[in-house]
């Protein structure tokens, strides 16, 4: 494995009383895009002050390149921020803004010209040197913060919730454009975030946190089809989650009736979460049903409907149909058993994986 | 016609409360321009009293000595009241703030004499002659808390994490305050200033207390005068007074209209 760019090892954070990082080790790798992803006072802002430097572990080491930066400035540290509000100084009009960091450094006025353009070319606000911050829209003060930062060639680029200021659709927007710059400019860009499309949208990599804990890291497929536990499975897109029990491997029981799965490595008759995408259950005739529901009520969402049902366990599903559905009607319930996974009760990551890696291996020896 | 009728009670009352208030200043300035020695009975228009003030060396030594007094003091209490108000936006601890600001307010609150009082048995006790450098001293003393009530709120107002960008750009403690909060907080600097500059034009109390040897300010010169009968040279020296800080007023105004209308204009090409 290369060297990590990144490293914390068991960072703790306290401000009096109140830890608000718990512990945490992480690592990260040069050249990808990172996403924190949590609900507000997880503490992952907490971790990107602690990587740019405005705040100092209270015990732990945090590792650049091998070497503990714990008390290395933030003025020394090869890092940027773009912050949630920009902190674009109101003084200065937007090229000054841009030469900020280079105008310390004391960079000659001409390589200061030429880097100042090619930035703002970069981030489509060329032409707009002389303009001052309070005449830019938001999405124009958003990427000159952007091309601020990156005017030092930082290793590594924070961002604070860049885009939770903007609305909908400009986000969705620079949602492409700050994949496509990571890719092109190829440093490693670490993006907090409290929501989950965003993140799995743009990561390679998202660590999933909680009250000051990294609950689950690893790519926004393995998180999405594999959580970890319901905070995770319910912070991660929509998703059923109903009590079951592990009958043994490959067979589960949930919602009155025995299913076949593919997890496996429990103890038999162990009380379990069963989760169910809404997105990969299908409605069809009672007879053909693997569970049968009926229907509570239904939104449209443009590309989908949202239909809401209960089972007659009394357990409520939510279900994701190209086709609408009649109200207090009892329809079929399907879905295959790849759809069906399982989440133990307080599994730490490290069995989680361990687990999935000693019944994969099983399974494929069987085949 | 009923909105007439609405804003008719209000603009005479405003205009009676301005009369009320103008009144004396006018009647003052009037007898300015009197041929005569008194304030009544107007003789006819004449600047006899304009020539003897400027003819009166004292007199023009001490409308001096009032405005050096006043720069100086409020120039160095500007300094460092800023930097104070600096240090108390930097102190975290928040029990400790209110400490600092409330120390800070009660020298606000508190009256000129009880100040003027204790700032002479202070120097006496120091053995400090009175006289230029006591006025100057107190002075200073009591404008530091007018700047930093003036510049604390431009300070509060300012998002804190630009100075985590200027330190994430790589700038240094000093360049942060040079670059990032200075520029920030002018305007409150600027107000500050004026207000330390326009206590000291005009305070009484304390520097009737801290002067001696000769030195004195206008407000102490006019007052110990006016004990025996205001002399109409006194009239001529307010007018002045008044003229200027009226031209002062006017500009700032100015001033500040200019800059308003231009932000509006800008605000307007943007959108």
């Amino acid at each position: 494995m290369k060297q990590p760019i990144i490293e914390f090892k068991n960072v703790v954070k306290s401000y009096g009383e109140t830890q608000v990082l718990k512990g945490v080790d992480l690592e990260i790798e040069a050249g990808k895009f990172y996403t924190l992803l949590g609900p507000s006072g997880s503490g992952k802002t907490t971790i990107l002050r602690l990587v740019a430097g405005f705040s100092s572990a209270t015990s732990g080491d945090i590792l650049f390149e091998g070497k503990r930066i714990n008390d290395v400035p933030a003025n020394k540290r090869r890092v940027n921020t773009v912050f949630q509000n920009y902190a674009l100084f109101p003084n200065m009009n937007v090229f000054e803004n841009v030469a900020f960091g280079m105008n310390l450094k004391g960079t000659s006025k001409a390589k200061i010209k030429t880097k100042v353009t090619q930035l703002l070319a970069m981030v489509r606000l060329a032409g707009y040197e002389n303009r001052n911050i309070d005449e830019l829209s938001g999405g124009q003060q958003q990427r000159v913060a952007i091309a601020r930062a990156l005017a030092n060639d930082p290793e590594i680029l924070l961002l604070d919730e860049p885009l939770s200021a903007l609305d909908y659709k400009l986000r969705k927007e620079m949602q492409y454009e700050l994949r496509e710059l990571q890719k092109n400019l190829g440093i490693t860009f670490i993006f907090v975030t409290h929501d989950q499309e965003e993140a799995l949208a743009m990561s390679d990599w998202i660590f999933v946190m909680n009250e000051g804990k990294i609950l689950q890291n690893g790519t926004p497929v393995d998180i999405y089809d594999e959580p970890i536990n319901r905070f995770v499975a319910e912070f991660i897109g929509e998703s059923n989650i109903v009590n079951g029990v592990m009958l043994e491997d490959y067979l589960v029981s949930f919602a009155g009736s025995t299913f076949e799965n593919v997890d496996a490595g429990m103890r038999p008759n162990e009380q379990v979460d069963v989760v169910l995408r809404p997105e990969d259950l299908d409605l069809t005739t009672p007879e053909n049903g693997k569970l049968v529901v009926t229907i509570d009520a239904q939104l449209f969402r443009g590309d989908y409907y949202e239909i809401s049902a209960h089972d007659d366990n009394g357990n409520e599903w939510r279900i994701q149909a190209t086709n609408s559905a009649q109200i207090n009607t009892r329809q079929g319930l399907t879905f295959d058993p790849e759809d069906i996974h399982i989440m133990r009760f307080n599994e730490s990551e490290d069995d989680f994986d361990a687990r999935l890696d000693n019944y994969e291996e099983v399974g494929e020896m069987d085949e | 016609m009923n909105i007439n009728k609405t804003r008719f009670w209000p603009t005479i009352y405003l205009i009676v409360v301005f009369i009320l208030l103008y009144a004396p200043i006018f009647y003052l300035i009037f007898y300015s321009f009197n041929a005569g020695k008194y304030m009544h009975d107007f003789a006819g228009f004449s600047l006899r009293h304009y020539r003897q003030l400027f003819n009166d060396a004292r007199m023009m030594e001490i409308v001096f000595n009032t405005f050096i007094v006043a720069l100086l003091s409020s120039l160095i209490a500007t300094i460092i009241g800023t930097l104070g108000a600096i240090g108390i936006y930097g102190t975290k601890n928040r029990v400790m703030r209110n400490v600092i600001l409330s120390l800070n307010n009660v020298l606000m609150v508190s009256p000129d004499v009880i100040i003027g009082a204790s700032f002479l048995i202070f120097f006496t006790m120091l053995g400090i002659g009175l006289g230029f450098g006591s006025v100057l001293m107190s002075h200073i003393a009591f404008s530091i808390p007018i700047v930093v009530l003036m510049v604390l709120p431009k300070l509060n107002e300012m998002n804190y994490s630009l100075l985590d960008a200027a330190q994430d750009l790589g700038a240094n403690s000093w360049q942060v305050l040079t670059r990032v909060v200075l520029p920030y907080i002018t305007s409150g600097i600027f107000a500050g200033f004026f207000m330390a500059f326009t206590y000291s034009l005009d305070d009484f109390a304390v520097t009737f207390f801290v002067t001696g040897n000769g030195f004195s300010t206008l407000s102490v010169e006019i007052y110990s005068r006016a004990r025996q009968g205001v002399s109409l040279e006194i009239n001529a020296l307010s007018t002045l007074m008044f003229l200027i800080s009226l031209i002062l007023v006017v500009g700032y105004f100015m001033i500040d209209s200019y800059n308003s209308g231009r932000k509006a204009k800008k605000g307007k090409l943007s959108a």
